[in-house]
């Protein structure tokens, strides 16, 4: 029995605050206090009293007040018209003031006739004629967050593992708003917590179900949008009337106590790159070197090979021409080139004669082994 | 004044009569009535309803869905792996009249524990099973093996009056003590990666190093053998040349190559000659006449 049949006043002054509020009016108890009814019959019966009294003018002029704190009461029960009138229309502005509601753009509005569903209202002034019907209005458009694996409960609620034994640490956001309000407050009763264990639940299927390797690296979209997919689906299959709007995989890094090992991996890979760029650039070097020095060698062969054909020609052609003249005339030519030659030889050549008759004529033994040969070379080269 | 004073009371009492013999059941609960805790009528629709005063009192519960979660429990697949594992479930009090009978005066508390306890023995017995491992956990399977803790729990369940609407598996994790070991294990696995990143980089390296000495070696050699191919065509070619020039006249050819030669060879001031005035080239060197 909640507010709306229990307490006349009690409904309508204390919850007029315009908040936002998914249980903004009618949330007086939860309805799982087993044996509540004597208590509620007692303060039905209290309530009614002070209604009483308040009739019976003891504060015409400010019923609410009356109302809402049964204290205030008897200046002794003097009626008048005046006070009975007063008090009637306090009662009346008190009545439309609980019965009507803005719905703001970004709000929704739900209607229960006597508890009953019976309308969604629109945005902008609604009537809700107290008591028969009571309005819930919650907003609609702002996104919840739920922060899942981030260290609330500690710095190893995000771990998870992996099919491969491993374990990885996954920070995660999930923004979601309501899209139903009838579903959202009449199906579900701890809507947040559900959002919550259905994300981490969803979250953690999904790490189960996958190798660390590709969590870390190129799957980050993927699980993102596949965590997204699913919990819609689980809070579907609850008609939670929520929407998830997105899921934004925060963190999926190796554990705290391993990252190091993991950087260390990427420093190798990034040795193993250095370590063959290294070993290109000492290739093509050492290549570019052999290249050229095969071209010199290559260029080195060719010029003999020009050199010598060209001196074999230029000789042979010489001889030829000189061949063709001493043909001529033979004997003189011969003679000719005979004594240019000797001319030019012994010209230059440090020359010793001895006349035969020195030597002792032939096969005489004379003074030549006595001829102090170095001595006169070397007279002669000083001499010059 | 003594009107009023008689009739307050008795407006008084006739409201309150009126007000506790009606009440209002929300969209979100199911009511029971009790008359003297006997289960008189049950109200699912919400809407108003009627009860008799004082004598018969209302029960309500809550219709929406409800939710419960597991404490952490070790669990030991067939594998021996223990896993910590804990769960979440999704339940709506589906019988009114069941669910009253079941846990009494309880409520909802004591339906807690009765459920969490279906709970864990059904994920006990589920991932306690002979075919399942841990790996089985960890796999795309974990979704068939929650299937079946909800089919179960469920059945379990419906004797408290409740529908266990859905059952999942939140964390499946290594008990803290075998963490460490993982850790240790992950730990290994990348220094390993490491290593072997090292080794195959060094290993590469060499690789392109020996293939570039090798190629250089070729190369030179190659150049090599092509130069000496060159310089030997060369020579045979100037074989030609001479042959067939000095070929046309071997006796003059003799001659002169001989005359060059002496020219060539005894050039220079490094020679010194002792001869007698005998030969040819003296023949007028002591007479006029040549010498017969």
């Amino acid at each position: 029995m909640a507010g709306n049949t229990g307490g006349p006043w009690g409904g309508g002054g204390g919850n007029r605050g315009g908040d936002d509020d998914d249980r903004s009016r009618n949330d007086g108890r939860r309805p799982q206090d087993n044996g509540p009814q004597i208590p509620e019959i007692d303060e039905l019966m209290r309530k009614g009293q002070e209604q009483l009294r308040v009739l019976m003018g003891g504060r015409g002029g400010n019923g609410r007040n009356g109302g809402s704190n049964g204290g205030g009461i008897p200046e002794g029960p003097r009626l008048t018209r005046g006070t009975v009138g007063i008090g009637a229309l306090a009662l009346v502005a008190l009545w439309a003031f609980s019965s009507f509601y803005t719905v703001r753009p970004e709000e929704q509005s739900v209607e229960l006739f006597l508890g009953k569903y019976s309308a969604t209202g629109n945005p902008g002034l609604n009537f809700a004629p107290w008591p028969l019907v009571t309005a819930e209005v919650i907003n609609v458009t702002s996104e919840r967050t739920e922060n899942v694996g981030v260290a609330s409960s500690g710095s190893d609620a995000g771990l998870m593992l992996t099919t491969d034994a491993n374990v990885v640490d996954i920070d995660f956001q999930v923004v979601w708003n309501i899209n139903d309000a009838g579903k959202y407050l009449f199906n579900i009763r701890d809507a947040q917590p559900t959002v919550q264990a259905a994300s981490e639940a969803v979250m953690r299927e999904i790490i189960a179900a996958s190798n660390l390797a590709p969590i870390l690296n190129r799957d980050r979209g993927v699980i993102a949008d596949t965590a997204m997919a699913n919990i819609q689906a689980v809070l579907d299959e609850y008609d939670a009337g929520i929407s998830i709007v997105r899921v934004n995989l925060e963190r999926a890094d190796p554990p705290r106590e391993v990252i190091d090992s993991f950087r260390e991996v990427q420093a190798a890979e990034q040795e193993r790159d250095r370590l063959e760029r290294q070993a290109d650039a000492y290739a093509n070097r050492v290549l570019a070197e052999a290249r050229g020095k095969a071209a010199q060698v290559l260029e080195q062969a060719e010029a003999y090979r020009a050199q010598t054909v060209n001196e074999a020609i230029g000789e042979a052609s010489r001889f030829t021409a000189v061949r063709e003249e001493y043909a001529k005339a033979p004997e003189v030519t011969r003679k000719r080139l005979y004594l240019e030659t000797m001319e030019k030889v012994l010209g230059s050549v440090d020359k010793t004669i001895l006349d035969q008759s020195i030597v002792g004529g032939e096969g005489g033994s004379g003074v030549v082994p006595y001829l102090p040969l170095n001595e006169l070379r070397r007279s002669t080269t000083e001499g010059n | 004044m003594r009107m009023t004073t008689f009739l307050l009371p008795v407006i008084a009492a006739s409201v309150a009569v009126v007000l506790s013999s009606v009440f209002v059941v929300d969209e979100r609960e199911k009511a029971l009535v009790l008359q003297f805790g006997q289960i008189k009528s049950v109200k699912e629709d919400p809407g108003l309803a009627f009860k008799i005063p004082f004598i018969q009192e209302v029960v309500k519960y809550d219709d929406r869905i409800l939710s419960l979660d597991t404490e952490t429990i070790e669990v030991t697949p067939s594998d021996d792996r223990r896993l910590v594992v804990d769960a979440f479930a999704r339940y709506r009090i589906a019988d009114v009249v069941q669910f009253r009978q079941a846990v009494g005066g309880g409520g909802e508390r004591l339906a807690e524990d009765r459920l969490s306890s279906i709970l864990n023995a059904q994920i006990r017995e589920v991932l306690g099973a002979d075919q399942v491992t841990s790996d089985t956990i960890l796999s795309e399977d974990r979704r068939g093996l929650m299937n079946r803790i909800r089919d179960q729990a469920r059945a379990s369940a419906l004797g408290l009056g409740l529908d266990v609407i859905d059952v999942r598996l939140k964390q499946t994790n290594l008990p803290s003590q075998n963490l460490d070991a993982t850790f240790a294990r992950m730990r290994a696995e990348r220094e390993r990666e490491a290593a072997d990143e090292i080794a195959r980089g060094n290993e590469a390296a060499q690789r392109v190093r020996a293939l570039a000495d090798r190629t250089v070696v070729e190369t030179l050699s190659e150049a090599e053998k092509e130069a000496q191919i060159v310089r030997g065509q060369a020579d045979a070619q100037r074989n030609g040349v001479f042959a067939e020039a000095f070929g046309a006249d071997q006796e003059f050819f003799a001659f002169y190559r001989s005359l060059q030669a002496y020219e060539k060879a005894l050039m220079g001031s490094n020679s010194s000659m002792v001869m007698t005035p005998d030969s040819e080239f003296f023949d007028y060197l002591k007479s006029d006449r040549a010498r017969q």
